[in-house]
C-alpha cells in the first residue's frame, strides 16, 4: 500500500497536504492575510505538477487492489487538469477579495475539486469513480454559491439537484453492471463482457451509466442546468467549471468506452442522438441571447456534444482527436474566461453591448480575447481550426453511416459562428469619441493567463504536429 | 530559378506587410500607410510579372515549407506545399493587379481607420494568393477560411463614407453563407482525404496525388456535390447567390472591386481544382446538370439586373450572370472551355472592377446611386464618360475588348463539348445573354450619363488623377487582352 502511494499517488497526496494547509490557515490566520491563499494553492498545484514526474506509467501500474491505475493517458489528463487548476487559481483574485473571510476555505474547496478530478481520471473501479465524482461535485456546489447574491444560490441548488439525480442514474446503471458481472473493476468487467453475448440488460446498464456521467458535460437530457449556472457564477469559477469536470469526465468516459462499455453497439447510437440533440439545442438557444455568459454556456454544451460524438465512435484515431480537441478547447476557454474575469473586475456588465468599442482602448487584451473566440469558432491560425478539422475527420473516417451526423454538426457550427461573431463584433464598434469606453484594469496574473493561453492557441494552430503526435502516442497506449 | 522567384515570398509578402502595418510601432499617418501599401503591392505586381515572364509550362513553380524538417501535419499527411501552374499564375497576377487598383482607389473612398483598413486589405491579399497557390487541400481550406476574417471587417467596417447598420448585416450574411459553403467543402475534403487513403494507400492531401478512379462511385458523387455546394456559394450558383448583391452594394468601392474581381473567381478556381481536375469522373456526369444551373445563372440574373434601380446592384447582378458563363466554360470539359473560362475570369475581373470604380466615382460626387435621379453627368464629367463608354462597351461584349473573346470562346466550347446534347442546348440558349447584357448595361450608361443635368449636380468635378490612373489601366488591360488574347490563352494551353 505504501508502495502504491509512492508509485502513483504522490501528486494527489501533495494536493491533499495543501488542502489541509489551507484549512489550518483558515482556522488560525486572520482574514487580512487573505492574499496568501492564492499563493499557497498555486504552490501546491505547481508542486503537484512537478510530482507528476514520479508517477510510474510504463508499464501500466495498478494500485490499491486494482482500484486505481496509472498510465501515460492518465498522466496527460492529470497534467492538463492541474494546468487548468493553476490558471483558475490565478484568476480567483476577485473572488477572494470579495470573500476575505472565506478565502482559505474557498481555496481548500477548489483544491478538493481538482483532487477529485485527478482521482476520476486515474480510477479503475466504479466505486472509486463514484467517490471521486462526488469529490468533484461537492466542491462545485460551494464554489458556484461563492458569489454574493441570489442567483448564485439558485444556480448552486440547480446544479445540486441535477448532479444528485444523475448520480442516482449512474449508480442504477452500475448496480446492473455489477449484477451481470459480479465485479466493479473495469478490467474484470471488460474480460467478462467480451466473452459473453451482449444482453439487453447490459445495454440498458451501460446507457444509464453513461447518462449519469454526461450530466456534468451538459449533454441532453441533463443540459438545462448550464444556463442558470453560468449566469450566476463568478467567472474564475466558470473557468474551473468549464474545463476541469469536462477533462476529467471525458478522460474516464473514453476509458469506459474502450473497456467496460465497449461491446454495446446500441450505446453508440444513443449517444449519437443525444449529442446531436444537445448540439442543436445549444446552438439554437444562443442565437437570441445577449448575455455573454449564457452564450459561452451554450458554446460549452455544444462543444462537449461534438467531442462526445467523436468519443463514442471508439477507435485509436478518434481517441487521439478527442484528446487533441480537449487540450485546444480548454486553453481557448480559459483565455475567454480570463478576459471576462478582467471585465467583471472592472464591473462592466455581462451583456454584449457592454463590450462596445473595448478593442480601441485595450488593443492587446481585446485582440487576445478576439483570437480566442475566433479559435472557438474554428478559424485558422488558431488551434481551434486544426482541432475542428481533426475531430471531424475522426467522424468522417468512422464510416459512411455517420456522414449525415457529421453534416448536421457542420451545419450547426455555422449557427455557432453567428453567436461567436456576436461576441466579438461589438468590441470593434466605433463609439462616438470613445466616451463610454474604459481602459481595463488588469493585474499581472489575469494578463498572464489570457495572453499565455492565447499564445499557446496560436502556436498550436501554426504548428500542431508535435501535439498531434503526442495525442496519437497516448491514444495508442491506453 | 527556385531561389530567385519563390512562391512563399510571393504569398507571405502581403502578410508581413499587413503585420507591419498592424503593429503599434508603425506610423499612423494615413499618407505614409497608403504609400507603403501601394509600394508593397506595386512591387508584388512587378514580381508577378517576372514570374509570368520566366514561367516554363513544362516545369511549374513548386515549393514546400518544412517545420523542423517535417511536413506541416505529418500524421495527417498534410504538407505546407505551394504550386503554381499556368492558371494559378494568371489568377495570382490578376489578384495582384486588382489589389493595386483597389489600393489606388482607396485614397478617395476610405476616410477613417486607415491602419486597420490597409492591414486587412493586405491580409485578404495574402489569403487569396494562398488559395491560388496552395497544392494541398487542407491548406486550401485554411486559406479559404482565413479569407473570411478580413473580408468581414472590410465589408462591415466603418470607413467614413455613409456607414449604416446594413453594412454589418450584409457582412454577417456574407460570412455565414460562405461559412456554410465551406462546411460542406470541409466534409468533402475529409471524405476525399480518407477515401483516397483507403483506396490508394497514399496518405496525402495533395491535389496531384488524388486518384479518383479507385474511389467508389457513390462516394465520388457525394464528395463532388459537397464541393459544388461549397464553391457554389462563392461563385455564386443561383439559389445560393443572395448574399452577393447586399455585400457588393454595401462594401466600399475598393472592396467591391476586389470582391467581384477576384473573390468570385476563387469559387470558379475551386471548382476547377477540385471537381474538374481531381474528380474528373464524377464531374463528367454532373456537368450537364451544372450547365443547366449555369444557364439559369446567365439568363435569370441578366433579367434581374435589368430591373434594378441601384447602379451598384446592376453591376453586382451582371457579375453573377458572367460567372455563369465561366461555369459554363468549365462544364464543357474540353481544353477550349477551360481556356475560355480562365480568359473570361481575367476579362470579367477587369470589367467588373472598372464598373464598380465608375459607380463609386458617380456616387461620391452625386451622393446617390438611384438610376432615376442620376442623369446628365456626362456634361460635367467628360473624361469619366469616355472611360465609362469604353468599359460598358467592353462588358457588353463588343469586339476588340477582352470579354468578347471570353464570351464567344465559352459559347463555342460548350457547342463543341462532348459531354452531351444538353451542352449544345445550353450554349444556344445562353446566346441571348449578349442582347440582355447590352440592355442593362446601356440602361446603366443611358440613365447614368445622358439626359438632362439635374440642378443638384451643377457643381461636380471631373475625375481626379488617381481615378484616371485606375480607369486608364483597366481600359488598357481590356484592350490589350482583346487584341492579343493569345497572351493568356497560351498559358492555359500549356
Amino acid at each position: 500500500m505504501i508502495n502504491d502511494i509512492f508509485n502513483i499517488l504522490l501528486p494527489q497526496v501533495c494536493l491533499g497536504i495543501f488542502i489541509f494547509i489551507q484549512l489550518i490557515c483558515s482556522m488560525f490566520l486572520s482574514p487580512k492575510y487573505f492574499r496568501y491563499s492564492r499563493l499557497i494553492s498555486a504552490v501546491g498545484i505547481s508542486l503537484s505538477i512537478v510530482l507528476l514526474t514520479t508517477v510510474q506509467t510504463e508499464p501500466q501500474y495498478f494500485g490499491f487492489k486494482n482500484s486505481v491505475m496509472s498510465d501515460s493517458y492518465t498522466l496527460l489528463f492529470q497534467f492538463i487538469i492541474l494546468l487548468c487548476g493553476f490558471f483558475t487559481v490565478l484568476l480567483t483574485r476577485n473572488l477572494i477579495r470579495e470573500r476575505k473571510q472565506n478565502a482559505y476555505t474557498l481555496h481548500a474547496v477548489l483544491l478538493t475539486g481538482i483532487f477529485g478530478a485527478l482521482n476520476i481520471v486515474s480510477s479503475n473501479d466504479f466505486l472509486t469513480l463514484f467517490i471521486s465524482l462526488e469529490l468533484l461535485s461537492f466542491p462545485s456546489y460551494f464554489l458556484i454559491a461563492a458569489k454574493r447574491g441570489y442567483y448564485s444560490k439558485e444556480a448552486a441548488f440547480k446544479y445540486l439537484i441535477t448532479a444528485a439525480v444523475s448520480s442516482g442514474v449512474f449508480l442504477f446503471g452500475v448496480s446492473y453492471l455489477y449484477g451481470i458481472t459480479a465485479s466493479l473493476n473495469f478490467s474484470e468487467i471488460y474480460e467478462i463482457i467480451i466473452e459473453k453475448e451482449t444482453s439487453l440488460i447490459y445495454v440498458f446498464a451501460s446507457v444509464l451509466t453513461v447518462l449519469g456521467l454526461i450530466s456534468k458535460l451538459a449533454v441532453f437530457p441533463f443540459a438545462n442546468w448550464i444556463i442558470d449556472v453560468y449566469k450566476g457564477t463568478e467567472t474564475s469559477i466558470l473557468a474551473f467549471l468549464s474545463t476541469i469536470p469536462k477533462l476529467a469526465l471525458f478522460g474516464i468516459l473514453c476509458r469506459l468506452f474502450v473497456f467496460p462499455l465497449s461491446s454495446s453497439f446500441e450505446l453508440t447510437f444513443v449517444i449519437l442522438i443525444l449529442s446531436l440533440i444537445t448540439a442543436f439545442w445549444a446552438n439554437t438557444y444562443a442565437i437570441r441571447e445577449n448575455n455573454v455568459k449564457v452564450i459561452l454556456a451554450c458554446s460549452a454544451s455544444a462543444n462537449s456534444s461534438y467531442v462526445l460524438l467523436a468519443a463514442s465512435l471508439v477507435s485509436v484515431y478518434n481517441l487521439s482527436t478527442v484528446i487533441f480537441y480537449l487540450i485546444c478547447y480548454v486553453l481557448m476557454n480559459i483565455a475567454v474566461f480570463a478576459f471576462l474575469n478582467i471585465t467583471e473586475n472592472n464591473s462592466l456588465g455581462e451583456k454584449i453591448e457592454n463590450f462596445s468599442g473595448l478593442f480601441h482602448k485595450n488593443k492587446v487584451l481585446g485582440a487576445s480575447y478576439a483570437i480566442s473566440v475566433i479559435g472557438l469558432a474554428g478559424f485558422p491560425i488558431t488551434s481551434g481550426f486544426v482541432a475542428k478539422i481533426y475531430l471531424f475527420s475522426a467522424i468522417a473516417n468512422s464510416g459512411l453511416i455517420f456522414v449525415p451526423f457529421l453534416l448536421a454538426l457542420l451545419i450547426l457550427t455555422v449557427v455557432a459562428l453567428y453567436y461567436y461573431l456576436k461576441l466579438i463584433t461589438p468590441m470593434f464598434r466605433k463609439c462616438d469619441g470613445n466616451t463610454g469606453v474604459k481602459v481595463l484594469n488588469a493585474v499581472y496574473s489575469q494578463k498572464f493567463v489570457l495572453i499565455f493561453c492565447t499564445a499557446v492557441t496560436v502556436l498550436i494552430g501554426v504548428y500542431p504536429d508535435k501535439l498531434i503526435e503526442l495525442c496519437r502516442f497516448i491514444a495508442y497506449n491506453i | 530559378m527556385e531561389m530567385f522567384l519563390s512562391i512563399p515570398f510571393l504569398v507571405f509578402l502581403p502578410l508581413a506587410a499587413s503585420l507591419l502595418i498592424m503593429s503599434p510601432l508603425f506610423t499612423s499617418n494615413e499618407i505614409s500607410i497608403r504609400r507603403f501599401t501601394k509600394g508593397i503591392i506595386g512591387f508584388h505586381f512587378v514580381y508577378m510579372i517576372l514570374m509570368l515572364i520566366f514561367y516554363n509550362g513544362a516545369n511549374p513553380y513548386e515549393s514546400q515549407l518544412h517545420f523542423f524538417g517535417l511536413d506541416w501535419i505529418q500524421s495527417l499527411g498534410v504538407k505546407f506545399k505551394f504550386r503554381l501552374d499556368g492558371i494559378g499564375l494568371i489568377l495570382s497576377t490578376l489578384t495582384s493587379f486588382i489589389f493595386l487598383m483597389a489600393s489606388i482607389a482607396s485614397k478617395i473612398n476610405i476616410r477613417k481607420n486607415h491602419k486597420f483598413y490597409y492591414s486587412m486589405l493586405l491580409l485578404l491579399m495574402f489569403a487569396i494568393l494562398g488559395i491560388f497557390t496552395s497544392a494541398d487541400m487542407f491548406m486550401f481550406f485554411m486559406f479559404w477560411e482565413l479569407e473570411l476574417i478580413p473580408a468581414y471587417f472590410l465589408i462591415g467596417g466603418d470607413w467614413g463614407v455613409d456607414y449604416s447598420e446594413n453594412h454589418k448585416k450584409s457582412a454577417v450574411k456574407y460570412v455565414l453563407f460562405t461559412f456554410l459553403g465551406s462546411m460542406f467543402m470541409l466534409l468533402g475534403i475529409l471524405l476525399l482525404h480518407y477515401y483516397n487513403y483507403v483506396s490508394n494507400g497514399v496518405l496525402s492531401a495533395d491535389f496531384w496525388e488524388i486518384m479518383d478512379n479507385s474511389i467508389p462511385d457513390g462516394i465520388q458523387y457525394l464528395i463532388a456535390i459537397c464541393f459544388l455546394i461549397g464553391f457554389g456559394v462563392k461563385l455564386p450558383i443561383i439559389p445560393l447567390h443572395t448574399w452577393l448583391p447586399d455585400a457588393h452594394t454595401n462594401a466600399p468601392v475598393p472592396v467591391s472591386m476586389i470582391l467581384a474581381g477576384i473573390l468570385l473567381k476563387t469559387g470558379a478556381y475551386g471548382i476547377f481544382r477540385f471537381n474538374y481536375q481531381s474528380l474528373p469522373e464524377s464531374f463528367i456526369s454532373i456537368a450537364p446538370i451544372l450547365a443547366v444551373f449555369a444557364l439559369v445563372n446567365i439568363i435569370y440574373t441578366a433579367f434581374v439586373a435589368y430591373t434594378q434601380k441601384d447602379i451598384k446592384r446592376i453591376v453586382a447582378y451582371s457579375s453573377i450572370s458572367n460567372m455563369g458563363l465561366i461555369l459554363l466554360g468549365l462544364c464543357a470539359y474540353n481544353q477550349l472551355g477551360l481556356t475560355a473560362s480562365v480568359f473570361h475570369m481575367v476579362a470579367h475581373g477587369l470589367v467588373t472592377s472598372g464598373l464598380f470604380m465608375i459607380c463609386g466615382i458617380v456616387y461620391l460626387r452625386c451622393k446617390t446611386r438611384d438610376i432615376d435621379s442620376l442623369g446628365g453627368v456626362a456634361q460635367k464629367m467628360p473624361r469619366l464618360f469616355g472611360f465609362g463608354v469604353l468599359i460598358v462597351l467592353a462588358s457588353i461584349g463588343v469586339p476588340a475588348f477582352a470579354p468578347f473573346i471570353g464570351e464567344i470562346l465559352t459559347i463555342i466550347s460548350a457547342l463543341f463539348s462532348e459531354i452531351g446534347d444538353v451542352m449544345k442546348f445550353v450554349s444556344i440558349f445562353s446566346l441571348p445573354l449578349l442582347i440582355i447584357s447590352s440592355c442593362y448595361m446601356l440602361k446603366f450608361l443611358h440613365c447614368g450619363f445622358f439626359g438632362k443635368l439635374s440642378e443638384s449636380f451643377e457643381k461636380i468635378n471631373d475625375i481626379s488623377i488617381h481615378e484616371f490612373i485606375v480607369l486608364a489601366s483597366i481600359t488598357a488591360g481590356l484592350i490589350i487582352f482583346g487584341l492579343f488574347p493569345m497572351a493568356i490563352l497560351n498559358f492555359v494551353g500549356a
